[in-house]
């Protein structure tokens, strides 16, 4: 059963007379529990996939269906409430919140998550329990992305959406941060979506989606993915 | 190259420009207003009192002055010119409600006037030359005849010339009227000639009445009034109506005091014009004005400044990548710095050019025949003229805003070129002092990042805070102001005056007569000299109120009930002596000094004074002449007497307060209008910056799943604790201004300090609601933001 599925999805930037399609009638679907990477040059249209999945950007033509629901046609306060819900989002540049601590910046999802998990636990989840009271500036890159994956964590999403989640960080941070990605959808359950453009990595994952120049050139389920301490860096 | 850089640059950080331009214009522009409004009262004044002759000294002497005395005083050292003259209030014939101020300078040298319309003035002249504002307000022109009652004696002639005189710049019949009002009060300017007439006129009807009642046949009255009317009779008659002489010297007062009582050989009362109502009231005005002018543009001009610094220093951190990028590509140090600096110069000049045009509007619009002082200042020329330190702090703000830029991107040039190509680093975050409060843990994730913010950018936070107690001040300020003079008018209008008619008797009546016709009338009546008290001088204020007509009342308005055993000292003079103790004064003119108990304290709101009883004034041996009767009696039913010089009632009194009222409206008005656009700039400068340099965040909490409106309350929030704050330090502060301008207008008006609850009321009001204005346009910007484009920028 896919939790997502993209149907005949195009995405169309428009200034003036010139139209720019950066997701041209894209198709595809990924099972729940799998982890995903979505691998393509600058510019193949793979974070714009990736925003139309995370609720931060509506397709211009097609449907996109995440568990059931179609989130296509859905307002800003709907995709705030399906961003809360559904989808955690990991950045490469972290994206925490500077004048919060560790544990205030995953408790804040409270706020919003309906399904919020204990803040703490995510903390400790990621290793960072003994920097509970740190402000992110007082942590490291590999830290501060471990506590945006936790942030990530704590709203017990269905998907997890990374944006070249170890793209800012040395081989060995990132390996960590991999591994982690890599329980969530093993243990977890969660489906994680990675977009990078980092070949390797495609190597750890369960499906790789190829995209370029805005269509979908490969869809490849990997039968004996590779551990995140296999991949060459 | 650079010069389509800074211009494009401008374009991108538009609002922060915009609103630094705006802050400098209306900086510059109150700043410039209020001290060109006094400046200009200096200067258009003084050269109206130049081009009139207005008189430096006033001799009085009850008895009069002789063409002998005239020439005494001419031959003192360091007279330049005299001439006796007369000045007296008289009823226009068959105009109840209409009195004039009769003027004659014997000699025409001092106290003259400025011809509008007419004729030039004539020593000779039959006509009358009249104030061409009353003339207007009565449709009076020039040929129209004229016919006014002077000591009972009908004078006629028309209308010759329209003119404007210094001695009637400010045309008010007495202190007690602040406002002029042509409808019922003007001057009138005659010739010696006519005036020598006339007196001859009066001596002869008063002879031939004497010699009819002694029993001379009607033929033989001519020749035996003529034979009556000697030289010497009509100096005599000449000498009493002039009871003063006008000098233009440049002596002080007591050095032509001591040598006017040498050359005359008696003493006689010497006022300078400091002491004389017009320049007086002239000059308390332009002192107004220097108090006004000082404090609030200050704090405009202050909060101006304050905001470029904290919004220059934002647009050069901003800017560093860009700094960074010009050193990496070559550009030496001093040529950046020049082209960074000239934003500050750029906003320095446009800033400024745009406020010294608004300085002058202002300034116009207060300081011009058609402003708020048209009614006040009846002058022919009305310039715009500046302080000499204007010019000064104007190029000073230029400076200081191009060193402003100079320092804020000196800061982000130092070190090598990788250094200024890294992103400009925020301070890190520490713990606060918040933090160690209990419950701090409890609180919600909103107030924590909120209060974190604060003290992460004090600088953004104090000048946000500035700005609204800024706006609360000048809102309490001027609203305040607005319910103390609604208040001093209330005083004026129901504690003090409870009459129908306010007669102004004429100069040197009798005291019997004056007292019998006030008896009459039913009325109360007064008695108003000036005295030496403490070397100062101050009106001595001789009261017999019986039927309450005219009240004194004391710090809380209530009516003081005279009593006969001391003085009154007013609240101005109240730290000169206390309860018990013993004053003494000299009234002007005399040798004499009274010493008398002080028994109490009253509210004089318009002279600073010393009240006594008739009965105790009568026991010290003071001689005076009453000077007005307050009764019941409506201006038609009293009846006519040689002894009115004019008639007001009450209404019509408190309606050339409406001017005054108007003046201050305007005031009000813009001091309102300021302190809003002050606001909404300033927050709306602070609230764009905050949430510029927030708008990470906030993509962040909308990726998080936060919905626009709960992060928009977010933003909200913040102003509203710093309004509240705000709003706080605002209320006390703007009341303590608001006490410092009624303490620097003390010499002018007695004015106690009241403010109103829809003062309060609409000052909380208006802050709030500019407040959450500003906060509402900023959070609605939160919608728009780029969830995408935000969160690709590297964190800094």
């Amino acid at each position: 059963m896919p939790i997502v599925e993209f149907d005949q999805v195009s995405r169309i930037y428009r200034s003036g007379e010139h139209e720019l399609r950066a997701l041209d009638r894209v198709s595809f679907t990924l099972d729940e529990g799998k982890f995903v990477v979505i691998l393509g040059p600058s510019g193949a249209g793979k974070s714009t996939l990736l925003n139309l999945l995370g609720g931060l950007d509506s397709p211009s033509e097609g449907k996109i269906t995440v568990a059931g629901r179609d989130i296509s046609t859905l307002n800003d306060n709907e995709l705030a409430d399906y961003r809360a819900a559904t989808v955690g989002f990991v950045f490469q540049f972290y994206n925490l919140i500077p004048t919060l601590t560790v544990y205030e910046n995953v408790s804040l999802v409270s706020e919003i998550a309906p399904r919020a998990l204990d803040a703490r636990e995510m903390i400790a989840k990621v290793g960072l329990e003994d920097h509970m009271h740190n402000f992110p500036a007082e942590l490291s890159g590999g830290e501060q992305q471990r506590l945006s994956i936790a942030r990530a964590l704590a709203k017990n999403p269905k998907i997890l959406l990374c944006d070249e989640p170890t793209g800012a960080l040395d081989s060995e941070t990132g390996v960590m941060v991999l591994k982690l990605l890599l329980g969530m959808a093993k243990e977890a359950g969660k489906t994680v979506v990675i977009v990078t453009h980092n070949q390797n990595i495609s190597k750890m994952a369960d499906t790789v989606i190829r995209v370029k120049n805005g269509k979908i050139r490969s869809v490849e389920e990997q039968a004996n993915p590779l551990s995140a301490n296999e991949v060459d860096w | 190259m650079l010069l389509r850089k800074l211009l494009r640059t401008a374009w991108s950080y538009k609002a922060q420009f915009i609103s630094m331009i705006l802050m400098i214009t209306l900086g510059v522009g109150v700043f410039l207003g209020f001290n060109m409004e006094w400046r200009t009262i200096e200067v258009d004044t003084a050269k109206f009192f130049e081009e009139t002759n207005y008189a430096d000294f006033r001799l009085y002497d009850k008895e009069g002055f002789t063409a002998d005395d005239l020439a005494a005083v001419l031959a003192v050292g360091g007279v330049d010119a005299a001439t006796r003259f007369l000045s007296v209030n008289l009823d226009v014939k068959g105009e109840n409600k209409r009195a004039l101020a009769l003027d004659v300078s014997e000699n025409f040298t001092v106290s003259t006037f400025t011809v509008t319309e007419g004729s030039a003035y004539d020593e000779n002249g039959e006509g009358f030359w009249l104030s061409d504002k009353y003339a207007a307000a009565n449709g009076i022109s020039v040929g129209d005849p004229l016919t006014v009652v002077f000591q009972g004696t009908e004078v006629t002639g028309p209308v010759v010339g329209l003119c404007k005189a210094g001695e009637h710049m400010i045309c008010v019949a007495d202190a007690n009227q602040v406002m002029p009002d042509y409808r019922t009060f003007g001057f009138v300017y005659m010739s010696t000639k006519k005036l020598s007439e006339t007196v001859r006129g009066k001596l002869v009807l008063s002879a031939a009445e004497e010699l009819k009642q002694a029993g001379v046949p009607e033929e033989m009255l001519d020749e035996a009034v003529d034979g009556m009317l000697t030289d010497e009779t009509l100096r005599e008659a000449q000498r009493s109506v002039f009871v003063q002489i006008h000098v233009r010297s440049g002596l002080g007062k007591a050095e032509l005091e001591d040598a006017v009582k040498d050359a005359l050989g008696r003493a006689v009362m010497v006022t300078s014009k400091d002491e004389h109502v017009v320049y007086k009231e002239a000059m308390g005005e332009a002192k107004e004005g220097k108090a006004m002018g000082s404090i609030l543009p200050v704090l405009f001009l202050a909060i101006a400044v304050l905001t470029m610094v904290t919004t220059m220093h934002r647009i050069a951190a901003k800017e560093k990548i860009q700094i960074g990028t010009l050193k990496a590509l070559g550009f030496k140090n001093r040529r950046i710095l020049t082209h960074y600096s000239s934003y500050g110069l750029f906003i320095g000049i446009v800033g400024t050019a745009l406020g010294a045009a608004l300085g002058v509007y202002v300034c116009k619009l207060v300081m011009s025949e058609d402003g708020m002082m048209g009614t006040y200042f009846d002058m022919p020329d009305w310039s715009a003229a500046a302080p000499g330190f204007c010019l000064p702090v104007m190029i000073g703000v230029v400076v200081l805003l191009t060193a402003i830029s100079f320092f804020s991107v000196r800061e982000q040039l130092k070190g090598t070129a990788a250094d200024a190509l890294r992103p400009y680093v925020p301070k890190r975050m520490k713990r606060t002092v918040w933090e160690r409060v209990r419950g701090w843990d409890r609180l919600p994730f909103g107030t924590k990042w909120n209060l974190r913010d604060l003290s992460r950018h004090k600088s953004r936070s104090a000048m946000t805070l500035i700005g609204i107690v800024g706006c609360m001040v000048l809102l309490v300020g001027g609203l305040g102001m607005r319910d103390t003079m609604a208040g001093f008018l209330d005083l004026l209008d129901h504690d003090i005056s409870r009459f129908t008619t306010k007669i102004t008797l004429a100069e040197g009546c009798g005291r019997e007569e004056a007292e019998a016709f006030a008896a009459s009338l039913g009325g109360d009546w007064e008695s108003m000299t000036g005295i030496s008290f403490g070397g100062d001088t101050v009106v001595l204020d001789i009261v017999h109120n019986p039927n309450g007509f005219y009240n004194v009342i004391d710090e809380e308005n209530r009516p003081i009930t005279l009593e006969d055993d001391g003085v009154y000292l007013c609240l101005r003079l109240k730290d000169r002596a206390k309860i018990g103790e013993t004053v003494s004064f000299s009234p002007y003119g005399t040798d004499e000094t009274y010493r008398a108990k002080v028994i109490g304290y009253n509210r004089s709101v318009m002279t600073e004074s010393i009240t006594v009883t008739d009965a105790l004034a009568d026991r010290l041996g003071i001689d005076y002449t009453l000077t007005a009767i307050y009764t019941d009696e409506t201006s038609d039913e009293i009846p006519p007497s040689p002894l009115v010089a004019g008639k007001q009632d009450q209404a019509q009194l408190m309606e050339t307060f409406t001017s005054f009222v108007a003046i201050m409206d305007g005031m009000v008005l813009i001091l309102v209008i300021a302190a809003v656009v002050l606001g909404i700039v300033v927050l709306y400068n602070l609230g764009v910056m905050s949430y510029v340099e927030r708008s990470r965040e906030l993509a962040t909490l909308k990726v998080l799943g936060f919905r626009s409106r709960k992060i928009g309350s977010l933003l909200i929030s913040q102003n509203v604790w710093l309004t509240v704050l705000g709003v706080a330090i605002g209320l006390p502060a703007g009341v303590g201004v608001l006490e410092w301008l009624l303490a620097a207008l003390a010499g002018e008006y007695e004015m106690k300090l009241m403010l109103g609850p829809l003062t309060y009321g609409v000052s909380v009001l208006l802050t709030f609601g500019v407040s959450l204005f500003v906060g509402l346009a900023v959070a609605k910007k939160n919608k728009k933001i780029d969830m995408v484009e935000a969160l690709k920028i590297a964190d800094s």
